[in-house]
């Protein structure tokens, strides 16, 4: 990796807003993928969290300055794009097409390593996970696909922990019953 | 009719619980609910390879054209504030003036905030002093920022009118129509209330102006 590699983000920060613009590509290879899969659940599909992560990292770029604590890049990082997924669906509730059961582009491939019916309960629970409210599906994806604790979740996205553990706990009912065929 | 799952089998979600601390009548429920978060797929998620270059090739474009923005406030003219220090009397006569002519302008352009002044420049740089007014009797610090500055939050401070929770500041803005939104406390985005606004695409209204070299209008 090299000198660029061992920076830490701060380092990176200060030297892009220095003027060493090509310097913001460690950043870019640093998070490119971190985010990705939160971005792919949250939005149902890989193309829509690839460009949702895209457009994050050239906002993030353009806002740089704002970045006060430039150490904490990657929460700040985070926010952006965690703004990004929310309008965007709130873009594709007002088109009239909001996220449906056949953006499951992230859903389980035919995995080697699963059985027919583990990877149709995959299947089965990334539909659910559509039919749940984007706060819900936020912690659902936190918790348990990213594996952060709540007060981690708390951190990073601002709510208290015992609101998320309440958005949990009815995204765990409504997943029961959407679920109830598979489980 | 759907049945949610007990509290403890939503404690043993949250791993704050064991299958084994479950009463045994709550087991087979902690079961179900174990499969149900089994089929979580964690698989990592790669992004395409060509993600990074598309970046930096937009990076770079955004870094070039605030090169050019930074050799063009160097280089072009541009009107100087001067702050006058009044007393307290002075200052309420001069607020009231400033008004009475804020009200004028209002008269002049129903539903609007923005005032233009009938000043342009020559030839092909026309350009029209606009007023941008924002109320924010709580904000710290408002700036506007639009096309006309490439959304630069640092680049077009209003200053506050006295305690009124006004603010206002007044800039050239080139021939042509504009988006714009204030900026509260540097990290609050606010449509102007006073003028027609348009989604961005990412959830946040723009507003609109179109400049004409006889003057500002809200489209």
């Amino acid at each position: 990796m090299g000198l660029a590699g061992d920076a830490t983000d701060g380092e990176v920060v200060r030297s892009v807003l220095g003027g060493e613009v090509e310097r913001y590509a460690v950043l870019v290879h640093r998070y490119r993928d971190r985010y990705a899969r939160y971005a792919a659940r949250m939005l149902g599909s890989l193309d829509a969290g690839e460009d949702a992560v895209q457009d994050a990292l050239v906002r993030a770029f353009d806002r740089l300055a704002d970045c006060r604590e430039p150490e904490k890049f990657a929460g700040w990082l985070f926010l952006i794009l965690r703004n990004r997924c929310y309008a965007e669906r709130r873009r594709r509730q007002r088109e009239g097409r909001p996220l449906d059961e056949r953006d499951d582009g992230v859903a389980a491939a035919d995995r080697p390593d699963g059985t027919f019916e583990q990877t149709e309960q995959m299947r089965a629970l990334e539909r659910s996970l559509v039919h749940l409210t984007p706060e819900q599906r936020e912690v659902f994806v936190l918790k348990h696909v990213e594996g952060l604790a709540y007060e981690e979740i708390a951190g990073r996205t601002g709510a208290t922990v015992a609101s998320l553990k309440m958005r949990m706990h009815r995204a765990y009912d409504r997943l029961r019953d959407l679920m109830k065929e598979h489980l | 009719m759907s049945l949610g799952y007990h509290p403890l089998v939503k404690q043993l979600l949250d791993g704050e619980l064991s299958l084994a601390e479950l009463p045994p009548e709550l087991r087979a429920e902690g079961a179900e609910a174990l499969r149900l978060v089994g089929a979580v797929d964690r698989a990592p998620v790669v992004l395409s390879p060509a993600l990074d270059d598309r970046v930096m090739a937009v990076v770079r474009r955004h870094a070039a054209s605030r090169t050019r923005r930074a050799w063009h406030w160097l280089t072009s003219p541009r009107d100087v504030e001067l702050r006058l220090r009044l007393r307290p009397a002075v200052w309420a006569g001069a607020l009231a003036v400033a008004a009475g002519m804020a009200l004028l302008l209002l008269a002049r352009a129903p539903g609007t905030t923005l005032g233009p002044a009938p000043v342009a420049r020559s030839g092909a740089h026309d350009s029209v002093f606009v007023r941008f007014v924002l109320y924010a009797p709580g904000a710290r610090h408002v700036a506007v920022a639009g096309t006309f500055n490439q959304w630069d939050l640092n680049a077009a401070p209003l200053a506050r009118a006295g305690t009124s929770g006004v603010w206002t500041t007044t800039l050239a803005l080139p021939v042509g129509q504009h988006q714009y939104a204030f900026v509260v406390d540097g990290e609050r985005w606010v449509a102007d209330p006073a003028a027609p606004a348009i989604d961005d695409g990412f959830g946040r209204r723009n507003s609109m102006v179109a400049v004409t070299s006889r003057g500002a209008h809200t489209l």
